[in-house]
């Protein structure tokens, strides 16, 4: 039939148009309407066609309603659902302790925890470190300033930087992290005291305004 | 209706002349930017393999020059001929001289005066951060006025046209002409402008670019195939009546696609889930055009429906690797590697491929003369049709296995880059072929232009028949 078609022209110069615009778009809106099933013969392609649609909508909405978190804008893994229940990470005192005390207290009080002769007083043994929790907390919250007696031994320029959030300081300790890190030097390198609860921290940080570091003084008025 | 002398006016007629010089132009410049970045993306992969080389030039160090490339190639090539062919199809479909062709004009010099201004901003270092979108903020208001200027007269060719009745590719055109403009002045907003904060910005950013390339680019190269095929063959289209549910697919469901870049980012995980869902939903409109173009794969002799074909079979194909690959647990291994490279190429390959097939067939009409060279256009085809399946396998290949030695710890980035590099020397090669053609055609439409037009060439026209409306 082609062959007869003096419309068909094979030359790649100049491609031979088989149809006007205007017949183009009136033969197109005549086929938009579809054939007239005559012999109420089921075509089959609109029946395939809706198979694979719905399909596609039943994966795309299973799809949707497993991984989307049910839409809420918390969530940023699909496998879970929002308003579960809110895992607390436990943390080992002992291991954020030591993170904490190798970050500061590791420059002054060495990593032996043995501080320097007549300047940095030892935590080993000490009887500040394994004795009263008050005063302990006290002095990591706020810091200490003037002559110190440890172990018998008096150093007379101790000053030691306040670690909770005091004014004009650079370092903002948690009560959590005050009292990991006060619970490592208790019970590291042969200390063996009871370890210091975060609860306990926080009952002295709000009972006490901000202030300037202790005295060796005022720390022993407190049991 | 426009009665017609000859048969030569049928085919060449008002309708043709009164959009010679303004889409000739646009075309003219499209292909200059297409080759222009084929040049720079053939540079900027020599970089990757030789990093030291242009190293000590500022202006074309990796980074810009990657940017130069690809805004050169999106918004000097890609936007360009997309309006070139869109805006002549809906003035042949409207039946009626192009209204309004030196706002065209006018738009088309000053988009390409913006778009030179913008890759100058670039190489100085003003670009914006945003995959597809890194012209600086001081060019992109200009863009868009640019823009506006060139699209309006599409919009009038769309609301003055003779026959109340519309054909899909009318419906594709016009909906790209808005669309393009909503996503693109948003973006400048909501990105340069009064920036969202944040997290929202990589958001906003994929969301355009996603637009940008399926609900531009994509509805033009469609809109193209819908007016080429029945053109030249001559034969109403299969299941015709379900096209309007492929266009309805496409409008709803790609502006949804743009979260699959954003898999595992610090977004709300229901972003990344609806763009995976949307992306098989999509699906819709890829078979509904299957069926209504499946014609296509037997092209016959015409070596437009040929190039029309290739294109068609990489944009099903893009539209499936976008459904598969962007499945959370393959795209655990794509992510970040050349393999997200490989499927914008095969993406661009397509629209590309297309517009091709439809330049070659619009150039005559529009210019009043034939083609002065099978051999250009056979040569063209060839070196597509080679360059782009070997650019977009061997990019596919390096980023499938780079993504798998990026899991495993033991391998170094080093070694990675390595074992890369032989599929980025085969890469090259294919962009140097996709230059070679690209060039051809350049020479070729700049031959067009300077031919002479006269009766005789008139006379090769033929006077085509009317369409018999045998639905099926």
């Amino acid at each position: 039939m082609s062959d007869q078609n003096p419309l068909h022209n094979d030359d790649p110069r100049l491609e031979q148009a088989a149809a006007t615009d205007e017949s183009l778009i009136r033969a197109h809106d005549k086929a938009s309407a579809g054939a007239p099933d005559l012999h109420a013969a089921y075509r089959l392609l609109p029946l395939a066609l809706l198979f694979i649609f719905s399909g596609l909508i039943f994966y795309g909405g299973t799809y949707l309603n497993r991984y989307s978190a049910h839409f809420s804008g918390e969530v940023f893994d699909e496998r879970q659902l929002p308003g579960g229940e809110v895992q607390v990470a436990q943390v080992d005192p002992i291991a954020l302790g030591k993170r904490q005390y190798t970050l500061a207290c590791v420059t002054c009080h060495m990593p032996n925890g043995q501080g320097l002769p007549t300047v940095y007083p030892s935590l080993v043994d000490s009887e500040w470190v394994n004795g009263s929790e008050e005063r302990l907390i006290r002095i990591v919250l706020h810091g200490l300033k003037g002559p110190v007696t440890v172990k018998g031994e008096t150093f007379n320029a101790a000053a030691m930087p306040a670690f909770g959030q005091v004014p004009t300081s650079g370092y903002n300790w948690s009560d959590e992290r005050i009292a990991a890190v006060l619970t490592y030097i208790r019970q590291e390198w042969g200390n063996e005291a009871a370890p210091i609860e975060t609860a306990t921290v926080a009952a002295i940080r709000s009972q006490i305004p901000a202030r300037t570091e202790w005295s060796e003084a005022e720390l022993l008025a407190i049991p | 209706m426009t009665t017609f002398s000859s048969p030569a006016s049928a085919e060449v007629s008002e309708i043709d002349r009164s959009a010679r010089w303004p889409l000739a132009f646009l075309i003219f410049a499209s292909l200059g930017w297409l080759v222009a970045s084929g040049v720079l993306a053939l540079l900027n992969t020599l970089q990757i393999l030789n990093p030291a080389f242009l190293a000590d030039c500022e202006w074309l160090t990796f980074g810009r020059l990657q940017a130069i490339q690809e805004s050169a190639f999106l918004y000097g090539w890609a936007v360009n001929a997309a309006l070139a062919v869109g805006l002549w199809i809906l003035v042949r479909l409207s039946a009626a001289p192009l209204r309004g062709g030196n706002f065209v004009a006018v738009g088309a010099v000053f988009w390409s005066l913006g778009l030179l201004l913008g890759l100058v901003g670039i190489a100085t270092g003003h670009m914006s951060s945003f995959a597809l979108f890194q012209l600086p903020a001081y060019i992109q208001p200009l863009m868009l006025a640019a823009f506006a200027a060139m699209a309006a007269p599409g919009v009038l060719a769309w609301t003055g046209r003779r026959e109340r009745a519309t054909f899909a590719s009318q419906w594709y055109i016009v909906a790209a002409l808005f669309l393009f403009p909503w996503a693109f002045s948003v973006a400048q907003v909501m990105l340069l402008f009064a920036p969202v904060r944040g997290v929202l910005q990589p958001i906003i950013a994929t969301w355009y670019g996603q637009n940008f390339l399926s609900l531009f680019l994509g509805p033009v190269a469609v809109a193209a195939l819908y007016y080429l095929l029945p053109k030249i063959k001559g034969q109403v289209l299969p299941a015709y009546d379900f096209a309007p549910y492929g266009f309805w697919a496409l409008l709803i469901f790609s502006s949804w696609m743009g979260g699959r870049h954003l898999i595992g980012g610090p977004v709300p995980v229901w972003l990344p889930t609806v763009a995976i869902a949307a992306a098989s939903m999509a699906l819709i409109h890829h078979i509904v055009i299957g069926l209504n173009l499946r014609s296509l794969f037997a092209p016959g002799a015409s070596l437009v429906l040929k190039f029309a074909a290739a294109g068609f079979a990489a944009y099903l194909l893009a539209g499936l690797v976008d459904a598969v690959f962007s499945m959370r647990g393959v795209a655990l291994i794509t992510h970040f590697t050349y393999f997200e490279q490989a499927q914008l190429q095969l993406f661009l390959a397509a629209f590309s491929l297309i517009i091709f097939a439809a330049i070659y067939y619009l150039g005559p009409r529009l210019l009043g003369v034939a083609w002065p060279s099978t051999t250009l256009i056979r040569a063209h085809f060839l070196a597509s049709l080679i360059g782009f399946p070997v650019l977009v396998l061997v990019l596919a290949l390096a980023g499938w296995r780079q993504g798998l030695e990026l899991l495993d710890a033991e391998i170094s980035l080093r070694a990675i880059a390595a074992h890369t590099r032989p599929w980025l020397q085969v890469a090259a090669a294919a962009q140097a072929l996709l230059l070679f053609g690209n060039l051809t055609l350049f020479a070729h439409f700049a031959r067009l232009l300077c031919a002479q037009r006269s009766g005789e060439s008139l006379a090769q026209f033929r006077q085509p028949q009317a369409l018999e409306a045998t639905a099926s």
